[in-house]
């Protein structure tokens, strides 16, 4: 195996014939970022450990499932990381931890450790998030960071569920069309 | 609250968020499967929220590593799809949708698997019947115990609802059903495996008993993307599918 500077797609492919050594590589790839967004949505620190395990376990048992034409390695991957720390969101909804997770901390400044390779990641969503209006950023972070559906967005902001659904749309497309300018 | 048709196009961003209900979202993940605009806006979404994740990366706890990597050996890795089994992935973009608590899941199935024993044991008279029960009995009993089972209630439009357990590792589905409205004595209610190019395959007649629910019907060669289908049909069911179904249960990855 190479460093880890190989592609991810190529990768995920020799994960999926079973090659430990790619699975490492793999794994050095995307558990900080599988982590820190599982995190993000659950908050609590051994839970999102437990999840986040879950996952990477998961890339390595699906690898044969990862198709390329379909979309980047990284958006796999982070698809089921988010996927994984929603469901355990809604699986516990009606819990009190729930109640105390209510509002959603900024993009950065948790109290773990940033990682320097992602700092410039950090620094263009932020500056694109910024390009939002108000609406759609704080809709945006709530669904996605706050794991919440867009019916919960809707009561938490006081807006109507046909607002919400388009807002959330416009500003994902304007912060797309913003990161794909900046990177 | 579900959505019409030209509004669906408007649920494009809250799907690359995992922001929609489950209902919605399996509505959603229907008309995806139509919708090659869609399909593709998800795509171009879900790289974007992939830069959001990305933006929250931390280093992992210390441990994590040695538990992850120590475990992969002893996890069994997924095979290839088929070539058919692809392109019928290739038209969802959605990814596998992670059973909820494995607790709740257990639960249904066995409650499920106690209902079958039920139905079988009083629907029998003689010896020969006895045999075809077990047989399939065996077979609903290796679906019921898979561990990839996944059951799903979905309420019938005329009344009732209808439960099925899928494997996908088995490539079956076990179907019972509950206080559908009973039929006029030419009638049937038909079981169909129907898939996303819109071909639909008989799995069986399903037979209401005394206590209201059907006999467990076992379908197979059943495929992410396709739906199990009840429609009702002239006495004896038919070749193809007449009527519009009843209702539809999606099977997903």
């Amino acid at each position: 195996m190479e460093g880890g500077g190989q592609d991810p797609a190529e990768l995920l492919t020799l994960v999926a014939r079973g090659d430990h050594a790619a699975f490492e590589v793999v794994y050095d790839q995307f558990a900080g970022p599988v982590y820190g967004l599982v995190r993000k949505v659950l908050r609590d620190p051994a839970q999102s450990e437990e999840v986040a395990q879950e996952v990477l376990l998961e890339v390595w048992r699906t690898a044969s499932r990862f198709d390329h034409a379909r979309g980047s390695a990284a958006a796999w991957v982070l698809t089921i990381a988010h996927r994984r720390a929603v469901d355990r969101v809604r699986a516990e909804s009606a819990s009190v931890a729930r109640e105390q997770r209510l509002t959603p901390g900024p993009v950065t400044g948790d109290d773990v450790a940033e990682l320097v390779e992602t700092k410039l990641d950090r620094q263009r969503v932020r500056r694109c998030l910024g390009v939002l209006t108000e609406l759609q950023a704080e809709s945006v972070k709530l669904a996605y960071y706050g794991g919440y559906t867009y019916p919960q967005v809707a009561k938490l902001m006081g807006v109507p569920l046909g607002t919400i659904k388009t807002r959330i749309r416009d500003g994902l497309i304007r912060l797309r069309d913003c990161l794909e300018v900046t990177s | 609250m579900r959505a019409q048709r030209h509004e669906l196009h408007l649920l494009t961003g809250s799907y690359a968020l995992d922001a929609l209900p489950d209902d919605e979202r399996a509505d959603f993940e229907k008309h995806l499967a139509r919708c090659p605009a869609c399909a593709e806006e998800v795509r171009g979404l879900r790289e974007t929220a992939a830069r959001l994740a990305r933006a929250t990366a931390v280093a992992p706890p210390p441990g994590m590593r040695a538990r992850v990597l120590a475990a992969a050996p002893r996890t069994r890795q997924l095979p290839p799809m088929s070539r058919n089994q692809l392109a019928r992935a290739g038209r969802r973009t959605g990814l596998r949708r992670i059973s909820p608590s494995r607790a709740g899941l257990t639960a249904g199935v066995l409650a499920l698997a106690a209902a079958v024993a039920f139905l079988l044991v009083t629907q029998l008279s003689t010896n020969s019947r006895l045999q075809q029960a077990q047989a399939a009995n065996h077979q609903i009993a290796a679906v019921l115990g898979a561990p990839d089972a996944r059951i799903e209630s979905v309420p019938v439009t005329t009344g009732g609802t209808v439960t099925a357990v899928t494997s996908l590792r088995q490539e079956e589905a076990v179907v019972t059903t509950a206080d559908l409205p009973s039929l006029s004595g030419a009638r049937v209610y038909q079981l169909w495996v129907m898939t996303s190019s819109g071909a639909a395959r008989s799995a069986g007649l399903l037979t209401i008993t005394g206590g209201g629910s059907t006999t467990p019907v076992l379908a197979d060669g059943v495929q992410p993307g396709d739906q199990l289908g009840i429609t009702v049909e002239p006495a004896g069911g038919t070749a193809q599918p007449t009527t519009t179904p009843v209702v539809t249960v999606p099977v997903t990855a």
